[in-house]
């Protein structure tokens, strides 16, 4: 899932100083599990800063609303019936939602709440890890299932650098280095035959932004993908 | 100017709830200034029970569990 991260109250504050209305939204899926921007967080943000102003005798006029997901259009056309009245939209999602909202809802400023970090893993409540850099082209059946351009923070593809020691890593030498693992974990699964094959170059050009995927079923509806 | 704080309690109603009952019933006092919510478990209060606390107009939160 997509992690994300509040942003400091203070850098929020200071985005929506000019306006008198606002609309926070939340986001059900993703950033409602990693704690950063769900219903939950909506309502705290929202008394935070009715406590906040109201110290200095401001006065702002907030609307709360959480959708399942706000980087699908069906959740999000209906919202749009809702953002009429409001001077500027607090989004609570992912950098996808802040987009996806921002471009429906055209006439209005759409701020971000949450500092958006990575695709990562739930490994327990609050703690949350990177698993996976969407690069276009998994390795993870050649690497026994760890991926080399994830936790390897040079993104190797062929065997470890020369930095490793131990089993750790030079870049931060409390993590285990990435290709180690592959090692040990390949070994374990008698696959140890995998590191004889040569992985070509990464084709970045595949990574170049923004990514458009277009399912085969649908070429017919939209066009070709490339 | 004499400044006496509205003091919400959030309690529990096994421990902090009945130790107050047992205290009324002793005719100890306590401030009218200070209301009381019970909790079934205090381990169930989150940072929004208390922010909505504060723009309820708490000066003070207190919780007891």
């Amino acid at each position: 899932m997509i992690i994300a991260e509040r942003k400091p109250f203070a850098e929020i504050k200071a985005m929506l100083a000019p306006y008198k209305k606002i609309l926070i939204v939340g986001c059900g899926t993703c950033v409602a599990v990693c704690l950063a921007g769900g219903e939950k967080e909506v309502g705290l943000l929202a008394s935070q800063l009715r406590l906040a102003l109201g110290l200095e005798d401001k006065r702002l006029e907030i609307g709360e609303i959480t959708v399942e997901r706000q980087c699908d259009l069906e959740f999000l056309r209906p919202l749009c019936d809702f953002t009429a009245d409001y001077d500027a939209i607090v989004s609570m999602a992912c950098g996808a939602g802040v987009q996806f909202l921002n471009q429906l809802c055209s006439l209005h400023p759409v701020f971000p709440a949450v500092n958006t970090t990575f695709i990562g893993v739930n490994n327990a409540v609050g703690h949350y890890t990177e698993a996976c850099r969407a690069c276009h082209n998994c390795y993870l059946g050649i690497t026994g299932g760890i991926c080399p351009v994830t936790m390897c923070p040079k993104g190797l593809l062929n065997g470890p650098c020369g930095g490793t020691v131990n089993g750790h890593c030079e870049v931060d030498p409390e993590k285990e280095c990435a290709w180690s693992r592959i090692y040990h974990r390949l070994e374990l699964e008698g696959r140890l035959d995998n590191l004889r094959e040569i992985l070509p170059l990464h084709p970045h050009n595949r990574t170049t932004t923004p990514g458009t995927v277009i399912h085969p079923a649908y070429k017919r509806r939209y066009g070709p993908n490339e | 100017m004499n400044f006496t704080p509205k003091i919400l309690a959030y309690v529990c109603t096994y421990c902090t709830y009945t130790a107050a009952d047992m205290a009324g019933s002793a005719r100890m006092q306590y401030p009218a200034t200070v209301r009381i919510i019970k909790y079934l478990c205090t381990g169930r209060i989150d940072i929004i029970h208390i922010l909505k606390g504060f723009e309820a107009g708490a000066d003070a939160i207190f919780v007891g569990g």
